[in-house]
């Protein structure tokens, strides 16, 4: 219930902290993997988290749940040890090791004491490289995982997020998610022969990215990283989307879900920008004008002035691989829905139409500039931010010149921006929870 | 509060921390030296007796500031359930010096800045707080003094905020997890005040007038109510400077403040609950009373939480999760002022019976009590939590959020002293704990039942309920 996350979005959009990153961080090649090691002054502790590109859009024509179901079964297992086993080794020390699968990404995050470093690499190498895939681990996955999408049909955010990325990508974009009743059949078809072979294929040290962060000797882990991944070759799978228009999805659409007494709301598009785009930080910018923080408009006017909602933010996102999306999310009670949408699009309308004030643009770059520097004030920030700009291709010094990047942004950049990028009435919205105007018949 | 959280909280004794030398206590006029733990200074600001923690933190140029109160939703009775959430949210909505229409709000100060901040409200305590550039940390001290005494308060904001709360509300509402959370500390409780939800019944959230919000503010938002905390990028003594600066003028309370003097009633038999409504899949959730936090007994009661739910090798894990009854259990050791909850989860998964999860889970209960627990189990929990405080001191903000909960709990040295009792745990205290605590007569069960609803008319709303830390 915390709403801070929405609010302070300020790892997402921050990048470089105080003096240099890019002089603290090593930079290497270690059997073929991209090695990036940060020393701080933090004691013991390391933070690690890595990537390759082996998420759900690598499916291609093949099993959409396939991707998914690898990364589960990642630490369900190895030919030499059983998840049980590598589970005590990791809590016998209390290091932490977990795979999470996305549309791009596989990727992985953990954190243990310098001492364990060795260990804890050792595992992480042998869980990405000789997953056992057994029969009897892979009928519990793919159980639990049924479980877990079946769950997640409870919740509001979700089956509004699913919605809007049906909406606006078209299947084979990372960023679209599958009908849930499609991934469910996809997850029950696979087999074991069908996640080998994607594994094989897809895994591999040659996009394999590993970031490490804390206080670690960085001699000691290139020894470490070159010791357990010695031998492994594959992988390289080139990240490339075509540009895809968006589908021609419902404008409007409404989920009718039974005893929700918050309906959660989704207003946006399809922005055709990646971050590397020259657009991309000044629609940011706009974007956090409208609605990052308590001051933001959306905030100021829709929640404290009119006390219509809890939470009301707007952001661009999703765009590191490919072009990404630009949305307003909120939540209504039923019976205020209707105020609620129409002040939401009031604000959005005045912001498109009049675009935002030279005093906005000032104080936001405060903002962005102050919160990166709080963001990166920790492992977990530091590691975080040297993953994510090194995955949208940039070099590391791009995180000690991103204050400069948003000092130079000018007021007409952020106004044209909105105008060139986005076009309010062409905007898809999902409504998701026990709306007031749909019949239960007419679910979706 | 979550076991996961609690593994995050005791400190100090572990290999791997950030280094902390345990510093000589700064000498400033107006405050009185009470005693250093862990590197944590304490002292007492002579003119109204707050209390302050310091701990200098050069290891970025950040700093924290939090100021806990000594006041959360177990200080409301009847027809004022939330008002303690409510008045935080209300503190955010200006003072004389400090408003919106000035551009002197704490909103428009610490977002400008780029700080994290926010306030959260639990059962025993309500806390303000912001991580920003040190250099901004004198701005922070002087909006956050200022609203200790001098908030507007006015009904013209309560009403556009009385429904934003109840819009919080409403979304833990569509959360069955949450539902049936506030259905067991309803049930558990008869008497204390934990039975009511931190974020209130709805009637109460919309129908509390702005004079008994005004009582509260002037029962409880006093310096001698209240602690600060400073950690960051800053000297004892500077720190100490603004504080006394900022919080020196403020007269200490008019009056005692009132204490809680309610103990729950012996539970004497099993109470069950069941929520129903509409849903995917169930939950079953088993909750024993606990003691308070500062009980000797809760070291052995988290290492016990972790023993039955905690990752693969953990027992419950074994039994339903790895036998694909559920999709996850977790376990909730309370760790508050007053004797609390111990709840183990186990989310069902498809085709699964209640009744055939919940009598695993107390079957594997009994075995434990029956048996006990191997050293190896002890060792690896054990491990498990030292590791897990190391991480949770990375930065000025994990520590002092986690320093505010042990505040709460009535005493903050246990925060640099729990890593000790937690090493010292035994499988012999483990059983002896499960023993003492985990009684059915001091249980108290909770189904939620996932229905489908019939094409139709919408359901009616459902019952009202909440507990659980909230933030603004």
């Amino acid at each position: 219930m915390n709403i801070s996350r929405i609010l302070l979005p300020f790892v997402a959009l921050a990048a470089a902290l105080h003096a240099g990153i890019a002089d603290n961080a090593v930079r290497t090649r270690i059997a073929g993997i991209d090695l990036i090691a940060c020393k701080t002054g933090v004691k013991d502790v390391v933070t690690f988290c890595g990537s390759l590109p082996a998420g759900d859009s690598f499916a291609g024509s093949g099993n959409l749940a396939v991707p998914t179901l690898v990364g589960a079964m990642l630490d369900q297992g190895t030919t030499t040890e059983d998840k049980f086993a590598i589970a005590q080794k990791l809590d016998s020390v209390g290091a932490e090791l977990e795979f999470a699968v996305g549309g791009t990404l596989v990727e992985f995050s953990g954190k243990c004491l310098r001492k364990d470093l060795p260990m804890v690499i050792g595992l992480l190498a042998e869980e990405l490289r000789s997953p056992a895939f057994s029969e009897e681990e892979f009928t519990k996955v793919k159980q639990q995982l049924a479980g877990q999408l079946q769950r997640a049909l409870e919740s509001t955010n979700y089956r509004a997020g699913q919605a809007f990325s049906e909406a606006i990508y078209q299947p084979g974009s990372p960023n679209y998610t599958p009908p849930t009743e499609a991934f469910l059949a996809a997850v029950k078809s696979a087999t074991v022969t069908d996640l080998r072979a994607f594994h094989a294929k897809t895994y591999g040290p040659n996009t394999l990215t590993i970031v490490a962060v804390g206080d670690l000797d960085v001699a000691v882990l290139r020894a470490e990283v070159a010791k357990a991944f010695a031998g492994w070759t594959g992988g390289g799978a080139k990240i490339s989307y075509p540009k895809a228009a968006p589908p021609d999805a419902e404008r409007d659409q409404s989920i009718f879900m039974p005893e929700k007494p918050s309906v959660t709301v989704i207003l946006g598009q399809a922005s055709g920008l990646k971050y590397t785009d020259p657009d991309a930080i000044p629609l940011r910018i706009a974007t956090a004008i409208l609605g990052s923080g308590f001051t933001g408009r959306l905030m100021a006017t829709v929640r404290d002035k009119e006390g219509l909602t809890y939470g009301i933010g707007s952001r661009v996102g999703n765009d590191s691989f490919t072009e990404g999306d630009w949305r307003i999310s909120a939540s209504f009670a039923p019976a205020l829905l209707e105020k609620g949408l129409f002040s939401t699009r009031r604000e959005l309308k005045k912001w498109y139409d009049d675009g935002v004030t030279s005093a906005e643009l000032e104080r936001t770059k405060t903002n962005l500039t102050g919160s990166y520097k709080v963001g990166l004030a920790t492992t977990d920030g530091i590691a975080g931010m040297i993953l994510v700009t090194v995955n949208r291709g940039f070099a590391l010094t791009w995180l000690d010149e991103y204050p400069q990047k948003i000092d130079a942004v000018t007021l007409d950049q952020v106004n044209a921006a909105i105008k060139k990028h986005l076009n309010p009435d062409n905007m898809v919205l999902i409504q998701a929870g026990t709306i007031p105007a749909v019949a239960p018949a007419a679910k979706k | 509060m979550k076991l996961r959280l609690l593994f995050g909280l005791a400190l100090l004794s572990v290999p791997g921390l950030r280094a902390v030398a345990a510093p000589a206590p700064a000498k400033m006029d107006g405050f009185t030296f009470v005693k250093t733990a862990g590197g944590i200074a304490e002292y007492t600001l002579d003119a109204n007796g707050l209390q302050v923690l310091v701990l200098p933190d050069h290891s970025a140029p950040v700093a924290t500031f939090m100021v806990t109160y000594r006041v959360g939703s177990r200080n409301e009775g009847l027809g004022v359930t939330g008002a303690t959430h409510l008045l935080e949210h209300l503190m955010f909505k200006g003072s004389p010096a400090h408003n919106r229409a000035d551009g002197t709000s704490i909103d428009q100060l610490l977002e400008r800045v780029g700080a994290q901040y926010n306030a959260t409200t639990w059962l025993d305590r309500t806390n303000y707080f912001a991580n920003l550039g040190k250099e901004h940390l004198e701005a922070y001290i002087a909006i956050e003094a200022d609203r200790m005494r001098n908030l507007w308060l006015r009904d013209s904001d309560r009403r556009p905020e009385m429904t934003v709360v109840r819009n919080e509300f409403e979304i833990g509402e569509n959360n069955p997890i949450n539902a049936l959370e506030k259905e067991i500390y309803a049930a558990a409780y008869a008497g204390h005040p934990y039975h009511h939800p931190t974020i209130g019944w709805r009637s109460d959230i919309e129908n509390v007038p702005i004079e008994k919000l005004r009582e509260f503010y002037d029962t409880y938002y006093w310096p001698d109510n209240a602690t600060v905390t400073i950690i960051g990028d800053i000297e004892t003594a500077d720190a100490l400077a603004l504080v006394k600066k900022y919080y020196g003028a403020i007269p200490r309370s008019p009056h005692p403040i009132p204490q809680v003097y309610t103990v729950e009633p012996s539970q004497s038999g099993p109470r069950r609950v069941t929520v129903q409504r509409a849903g995917q899949l169930g939950v079953v959730a088993v909750a024993h009373k606990t003691p308070a936090a500062l009980d000797p007994d809760t070291a052995a009661l988290q290492v016990l939480g972790s023993i039955l739910t905690s990752g693969k090798n953990s027992r419950l894990y074994r039994a339903l999760t790895d036998k694909n009854l559920t999709t996850s259990v977790s376990a909730d050791i309370g760790f508050f002022h007053d004797p609390s909850l111990a709840i183990i989860y186990a989310s069902l998964a498809p085709d699964a019976k209640h009744a055939d999860v919940e009598k695993i889970t107390l079957d594997e209960i009994e075995r434990l009590k029956r048996v006990g627990v191997t050293t190896a189990e002890v060792s690896s929990a054990v491990n498990q939590m030292l590791a897990s405080s190391a991480y949770a001191r990375d930065g000025a903000f994990a520590i002092a959020s986690n320093l505010n909960e042990y505040i709460s709990a009535g005493d903050w040295t246990l925060y640099t002293t729990l890593d000790d009792a937690i090493r010292k745990v035994t499988p012999e205290d483990v059983k002896r704990v499960a023993n003492t605590y985990f009684v059915a007569d001091h249980s108290t069960t909770g189904w939620f039942v996932p229905i489908l609803p019939p094409e139709g008319a919408p359901l009616p709303p459902p019952p009202s309920t909440a507990t659980g830390p909230i933030s603004r």
